[in-house]
């Protein structure tokens, strides 16, 4: 074939002279795009902390005061306190998992993917029990609705990052993902710190202010 | 840097997917970005019919005061669908499912959007939800309006709850194919395709691709927000329990403002990409354009408040909302301003799409300049919730949106369907529309301004303190029928062209961006090889600026032979 | 470049265009867009059509040059049946000067516009600072009440406003949104329940004006309207006096104190005992046998010589009684009272509590 030449050096961007390159288009497309996606859940967990905030500001006291006249309680610090270690402590597990998966250590990626999902899964737990203790419901006052909506939407992502990470556990068992093609446990991890992240949000939101 | 063209075609070939076999797969589920965008477009333009049906009952409803053939009830249901459906299930899916999904991978050089099978997704929830949306006729339409001011939505009819699921359904499908478009938009441009050489439309779809992934998302919590309370009575919105009507309308216009550029600035796009072709010569202010796009999607998200001068948010916050609105102006002027300069001394081909075009530029100018009279606080205070603003925003999206989509359509028709629409009909179809339009929606504006509200059933007490009241509306009504009859020639003209139109060739406009250097209809694959991009594509002096293209063998083509057929055909 | 045939005799018409059309804009009243423009109906109004008249003359000019300019291009530049298909237009991608002046000469008139309406904005908010005449305004489904001082009971649908005072509109909602609109006014406020909004302004012409919702407020939101009579102070001041006297001869009409039309309804006392257990004693005391609450105690509320007025600061009469039981009381915090509506006490309801409360001498 004739060999035209091509000089434009600013400007040719090259992406297929490398074998893999169709892996790791595919990877750089996933990764762009999880990471879009969290950005836009961003934005929804954004949107009722406004609403929080919004009707918060708009009365003169809170917890609000009912109909009854009876101020709401506040939450219960020491409780969530605890669970938010729970919860932070799994995100130190799996950044240890995934050091360990970069550093071909699989049993210990699978002991830390394993705290990290009982972890997970014990966060949850405390969350159900400190729902069954709260006074306030979800649908009796502003307060409620925003704290049941609020860490329900994250109870319920943490819910799918758990159940995500037994699939990852379950991939690696069965080898999908090799010392450097391992894009799921890349957008797994991501997933699981932004969970965590948000819920430094809602506890200084809801636990501290 | 120089590489041999060899090197760069290792890999890219064998990447060829074989095409789908099977009806099935080839057109239902079909997961190729342009089966899906003619997806689109046949569904959205079957709403369009249903919601411009719906627009012509409003009109005939209003040709007497005291309302001429409907309810109260029947018309708030009727209005408040229009609102819906135009904005939701047809503009939008139109402008970002049809034309974004269309064009863009092919503007870029790409074989498909980065996540085909997402997109397939968010192409079947839009009939879905459609459906729910009309199926709420069958419960009790919704009736406060498109934009469901709490508290009175709490309130309404069963069908209020069916059109929380519509919207919700529709707003994951625009956030899905916001991101799809994003990365493919990041990640998928062909190699040599920089940022500043990228068609404006790409630009265009890449802006509102950035809108709708992030503010949809807020309007998905709106209604979330709004579904528990009508469901389950989690008090967020209702006065009487805490909650906050003013907090529904900050939440619903994060969301409603942007999506204003949603369906405005893809239309940017396509007047960017038509007004070079048909002047024969290079827009204007390639970078002015494409910035003002980005400037307008950014700004557009601290302007919300605006449409709430009225409703009781803090007044210190009225005057940072009216000041950035006010912002907002200047990139787009600056983008008409060069639009305008685009046609200065080039060589103007009247096509149907360059008439849209040219239309477009005056009555967006027209809606523009009405939006500055809402953006400035006082002004508003007596214009907001009049049939000014019913006006101005028809302006907007019907003189802006649906002539920029009315001007897609004529242009890359023979692009999607390889064969030309007939022209003489297309001029038929503009002078319709433009009139039509003008007459519909120019009296709305002192309409307005002498006290008529929107929203109204009736307007009895309006007409004795402005007598013309009914006569305009008669005016307004009369001239809307020019509308319709321009979009039933439009309907005639496509159907006709599948049937027996002229084949258009590979590039019958001498248009210069990548989807006119490939087969029309383009086969499966889109791109045989992965061309290479050396330039803008909007320099007509010079040869077209790629490289490894399909048709033309390393050659470089002549810019308009392929017109010929075109030219003799309008002579 | 060329600039094409006769491009500045058309640069030059349009701007004559838009200075001459401008100036039209500028001297000719504009009541053939705004009601009564050339009356100036109120202070702000005219302040609001001064913005108009300013936008109307950029935005005229603006609306021309660009249309001209398009028509005018289209004319010039069309290609003619003689040239090539392939002849091309003047090959220029951007006049940096040309783009610096569009840029910034639409940034100055939208400064000058800010300003300008920062300045109206101001007033109408907060008002001149000359004493003000305040006057509510309370949306219903479907009609307007209006309170002045002084007066407690509300007078619907017809709202009088003295002529040449400074006044105040306080505006607020009970059920839905509604929005107060005076077109001839310029001036619009929405009525929001649990929320006041103010408007400021003097009215200056004598007359009869409408006033409509327009905010969507339910199936019968466009029969919303109400009629406005500004008229001089005298005739106001008898006017409201008037009103006074019938408030203070007849028992305030039930419709206008309790909507329910719970007086119209005889009350039974025992019944209002029971009603009471379930929908008051968490908060009130009545008995001397009952336990402390938080709330007032309601022990001797019709002859209690402490307390001569009700919380609201009306007289206490069992109509005021039963239209505050029925509204609710809407106080910072914990004073608050829950309405009617939200305690789900029936007009029934109303007038036997109302009725036991009066039997409690």
């Amino acid at each position: 074939m004739a060999t035209t030449i091509i000089s434009s050096p600013d400007a040719v961007r090259f992406r297929y002279d490398d074998v893999d390159h169709a892996y790791h288009e595919q990877r750089e497309n996933r990764l762009t795009g999880i990471v879009l996606f969290l950005v836009s859940d961003v934005v929804l967990f954004s949107m009722f902390i406004f609403a929080y905030c919004y009707l918060r500001s708009s009365v003169p006291n809170w917890p609000p005061i009912t109909q009854g006249g009876h101020q709401l309680p506040r939450f219960d610090t020491a409780f969530a306190e605890f669970n938010s270690i729970v919860l932070f402590g799994s995100g130190a597990t799996m950044h240890f998992a995934m050091e360990s998966w970069k550093h071909t250590n699989r049993p210990a990626f699978f002991r830390w993917l394993i705290a990290t999902i009982i972890l997970g899964a014990g966060f949850l737990g405390g969350q159900a029990y400190e729902y069954s203790t709260v006074s306030i419901t979800w649908a009796g006052s502003t307060m409620g609705a925003a704290f049941f909506t609020l860490t329900g939407m994250h109870g319920f992502h943490v819910l799918v990052g758990v159940i995500f990470l037994c699939i990852l556990g379950l991939q690696a068992q069965a080898g999908v993902y090799t010392g450097s093609k391992y894009f799921g446990l890349t957008a797994g991890t991501l997933y699981w710190h932004f969970v965590d992240v948000i819920w430094v949000a809602l506890f200084f939101l809801f636990y501290l202010w | 840097m120089t590489v041999s063209s060899d090197a760069l075609q290792h890999g890219v070939e064998d990447h060829i997917h074989p095409a789908p076999e099977g009806f099935i797969r080839k057109y239902v589920f079909s997961i190729d970005h342009k089966v899906i965008g003619f997806q689109y477009f046949i569904t959205g333009m079957l709403f369009f019919a249903i919601a411009g049906s719906l627009a012509e009952l409003i009109r005939l409803q209003l040709l007497k005061p005291e309302g001429a053939i409907m309810s109260n009830q029947a018309y708030n249901g009727v209005y408040t669908m229009h609102g819906t459906a135009m904005v939701w299930m047809v503009i939008i899916p139109l402008v970002t499912g049809a034309l974004g999904n269309f064009i863009m991978p092919l503007q870029i050089g790409a074989r498909d959007v980065a996540f085909p099978w997402l997109n397939m997704l968010s192409f079947w929830i839009f009939p879905v939800a459609g459906a729910i949306l009309f199926a709420s006729f069958l419960v009790g339409a919704p009736n406060a309006g498109w934009t469901e001011y709490a508290p009175i939505s709490l309130q309404g009819p069963p069908g209020t709850t069916l059109w929380c699921v519509a919207i919700f359904l529709i707003g994951i499908s625009s956030t899905l194919t916001g991101l799809n478009f994003m990365v493919t938009v990041i990640k998928m441009r062909c190699p040599g395709m920089t940022w500043t050489r990228m068609p404006l439309f790409t630009w265009a779809t890449f802006a509102t691709a950035l809108i709708n992934m992030v503010a949809t998302v807020a309007l998905s919590g709106a209604l979330a927000a709004l579904f528990m309370e009508r469901v389950f009575g989690v008090p967020f919105y209702d006065p009487a329990r805490g909650g906050s009507p003013v907090l529904w309308q900050h939440m619903f216009w994060f969301y409603s403002h942007p999506a204003v550029y949603i369906m405005i600035i893809p239309a940017f796009g396509v007047i960017s990409e038509v007004l070079p072709v048909f002047a024969r010569k290079p827009i204007f202010g390639y970078k002015m354009i494409a910035f003002s796009s980005m400037a307008i999607a950014i700004l557009g998200f601290a302007v919300w408040a605006h449409h709430m001068f009225t409703s009781g948010m803090a007044p210190w916050l009225q005057l940072p909302f009216m000041i950035v609105t006010m912002l907002i102006g200047i990139p787009t002027g600056i983008k008409i301003f060069s639009w305008v300069a685009t046609l200065w001394g080039g060589r103007l081909h009247f096509s149907t799409a360059m008439l849209f075009a040219m239309g477009f530029l005056i009555t967006f100018t027209f809606g523009g300049i009405t939006g500055v009279y809402l953006a400035a606080v006082p002004a508003d205070l007596h214009e907001h919730g009049t049939y000014f603003v019913v006006g101005h925003f028809h302006y907007v999206v019907a003189g802006g949106s649906v002539m920029g989509l009315l001007a897609a359509i004529f242009f890359w028709f023979p692009k999607a369907a390889g064969r030309m629409l007939d022209e003489r009909m297309g001029h038929w179809t503009f002078w319709l529309f433009f009139f039509g339009l003008n007459g519909t929606f120019f009296p709305m504006h002192w309409l307005g301004l002498f006290g008529m509200p929107r929203r109204y059933a009736t307007y009895v007490e309006f007409a004795k303190i402005y007598p013309p009241a009914q006569l305009w509306n008669i005016v307004a009504s009369a001239s809307s029928l020019l509308m319709a009859a321009a979009m039933l020639l439009l309907f005639i003209n496509i159907l006709r062209s599948l049937v027996r139109g002229r084949p258009s060739g590979i590039n019958p406009w001498g248009a210069r961006t990548l989807e006119w250097t490939i087969s029309s209809p383009p086969p499966y694959y889109n791109f045989k090889r992965i061309p290479i991009v050396l330039g803008l594509p909007y320099c007509f002096d010079e040869p077209l600026p790629y490289r490894n293209l399909d048709n033309e063998q390393d050659e470089i083509p002549k810019p308009h032979s392929a017109s010929q057929a075109w030219m003799e055909a309008t002579a | 470049m060329g600039m094409g045939p006769g491009f500045w005799p058309v640069t030059i018409g349009l701007t004559l265009l838009g200075i001459v059309s401008g100036i039209l804009i500028g001297i000719l009243p504009l009541d053939y867009l705004l009601p009564s423009s050339s009356l100036n109906v109120t202070d702000r109004g005219a302040d609001i059509d001064f913005l108009f008249r300013f936008m109307s003359i950029i935005g005229n000019a603006i609306f021309v040059y660009v249309t001209g300019f398009v028509i005018y291009f289209a004319i010039a530049f069309r290609r003619r049946k003689h040239e090539p298909i392939e002849s091309i237009g003047v090959q220029i991608h951007d006049l940096p000067a040309l783009e610096f002046w569009w840029s910034i000469i639409p940034t100055v008139i939208l400064c000058v516009l800010a300003i300008m309406s920062i300045r109206v904005w101001y007033l109408v908010q907060y008002g001149t600072g000359a004493p003000a005449f305040a006057v509510e305004v309370i949306g219903h489904q479907y009609n307007f009440e209006f309170r002045y001082p002084g007066l407690d009971r509300g007078i619907y649908n017809e709202m009088h406003l003295p002529l040449g005072r400074p006044v105040r509109v306080l505006v607020t909602s009970v059920d839905v949104l509604h929005s107060f609109w005076v077109p001839e006014f310029r001036l619009k406020a929405d009525t929001v329940p649990g929320l006041v909004q103010n408007l400021n302004f003097t009215p200056q012409v004598a007359g009869t004006y409408l006033i409509e919702c327009t905010e969507f407020c339910g199936v019968n939101h466009s029969f919303m309207q109400a009629k406005l009579i500004v008229e001089p102070q005298a005739k106001f001041n008898a006017w409201l006096d008037a009103q006074k006297k019938t408030a203070a001869v007849a028992a305030a009409p039930a419709a206008s104190v309790a909507p329910s039309g719970s007086l119209a309804l005889a009350g039974d006392a025992a019944a209002g005992k029971t009603s009471f257990k379930q929908k008051c004693s968490s908060c009130h005391k009545a008995e001397a046998s009952d336990p402390e609450q938080d709330g007032p105690d309601l022990e001797h509320v019709f002859t209690n010589k402490a307390h001569p007025t009700l919380v609201n600061g009306q007289s206490v009469s069992p109509a005021h009684v039963a239209a505050l039981i029925e509204s609710g009381y809407k106080g910072s915090g914990p004073e608050a009272m829950p309405s009617a509506q939200q305690t789900g006490a029936s007009a029934k309801d109303i007038a036997n509590l109302t009725a036991y409360l009066a039997s409690l001498k």
